[in-house]
């Protein structure tokens, strides 16, 4: 293996945990902080607890979207390298 | 010139001093939260003083277990990580992230079960009566938050014990498994500080509105659940990438 192949390799490899690790630590926060307020929410006015479960099901998703791009990079830079 | 043998013990020993300073950080933390509210609840309603003391206490205990966890893997880094298997960088490297992966690993389920903890003496305050279930609630919203300290726990042990044995005629290919075995704790003590932090957040709220509504405990606790199994994926995106950079290289 050359040197610089070397190197890339191992940061690659470094990179790839350090990228799933912050990665996951937004998407973590702010999905709790919906399903927290969605908490309140049903129990303010539980006549709306299908429509507050949906939102929170939907702005979940899209807090999500950060985590799973971390988790393609990470794979591309385990496998790809 | 360093022996092989001391590095691999330097690096041990900093991992064991990583591993346990991070994870009392959260946690005096967290049970300073939670006995701050419960003091804040007993100002506001003294005759709930044997209930509310006990559901701290309690929640104190369970927010205490990432630390516990922490504690046993500084002792095993220190009594017993080194003179197992081979000597090399990788190894050096995989005790150091041993340490780094429960270290980080258990400071967002101690902030969050401190949080949960927190609110659900504030909701015993207001409403003395329901305490069965706001501490039901708490305790299971709590087990929800420890769950990812329980992943950092398994990925320290495999770093300490199960990293795989490579004869190596270079010290190149040992390099490289030696960074990936850091990204590898890096990742996991990285990606369960979000997740854990959250669902001490989810069961926090769940447990006030417990207090404040005790009517709406079957819908709240559902939400509860749900909310809490959303924010945990990361978490496991993490643990995936770290077991695939110790065994899928």
């Amino acid at each position: 293996m050359e040197g610089f192949e070397f190197i890339a390799k191992a940061a690659a490899f470094l990179g790839a945990g350090i990228c799933m690790g912050i990665g996951a630590l937004g998407p973590g926060i702010g999905q709790g902080f919906v399903a927290g307020k969605a908490c309140e929410g049903i129990a303010r006015s539980p006549e709306n607890s299908a429509l507050l479960t949906r939102t929170m099901l939907v702005g979940q998703a899209v807090s999500e979207s950060t985590g799973i791009y971390s988790l393609v990079i990470a794979l591309l830079l385990i496998f790809s390298t | 010139m360093l022996e092989s043998l001391e590095i691999v013990q330097i690096a041990a020993y900093l991992g064991a001093a990583i591993s346990v300073s991070f994870a009392s950080l959260s946690a005096g933390y967290g049970e300073g939260y939670t006995a701050g509210l419960a003091n804040f609840g007993l100002m506001r309603q003294p005759k709930a003083g044997d209930q509310l003391t006990r559901s701290m206490l309690v929640s104190q205990a369970v927010t205490e277990t990432g630390a516990i966890f922490s504690l046993v893997v500084s002792l095993l880094l220190l009594f017993g990580g080194v003179d197992r298997g081979s000597l090399g960088l990788d190894k050096a490297a995989a005790l150091l992230a041993a340490g780094l992966a429960m270290g980080l690993g258990s400071v967002g389920p101690g902030f969050g079960s401190g949080y949960t903890g927190g609110y659900a003496c504030l909701a015993l305050s207001r409403m003395p009566k329901k305490h069965n279930e706001i501490t039901g609630n708490m305790l299971i919203g709590q087990a929800l938050a420890q769950a990812s300290s329980i992943f950092a726990l398994v990925v320290a042990l495999l770093l300490i014990y199960a990293i795989p044995e490579y004869e190596d005629s270079t010290l190149l290919p040992q390099i490289i498994r030696a960074v990936a075995y850091l990204g590898a704790g890096l990742c996991i003590g990285l990606g369960t500080l979000g997740p854990g932090t959250a669902i001490g957040f989810v069961a926090g709220r769940a447990s006030d509105m417990i207090g404040r509504y005790p009517r709406q405990r079957a819908l709240i606790m559902r939400t509860m659940f749900v909310g809490a199994a959303v924010s945990e994926s990361t978490a496991i995106y993490s643990l995936v990438i770290a077991f695939l950079l110790m065994y899928a290289l």
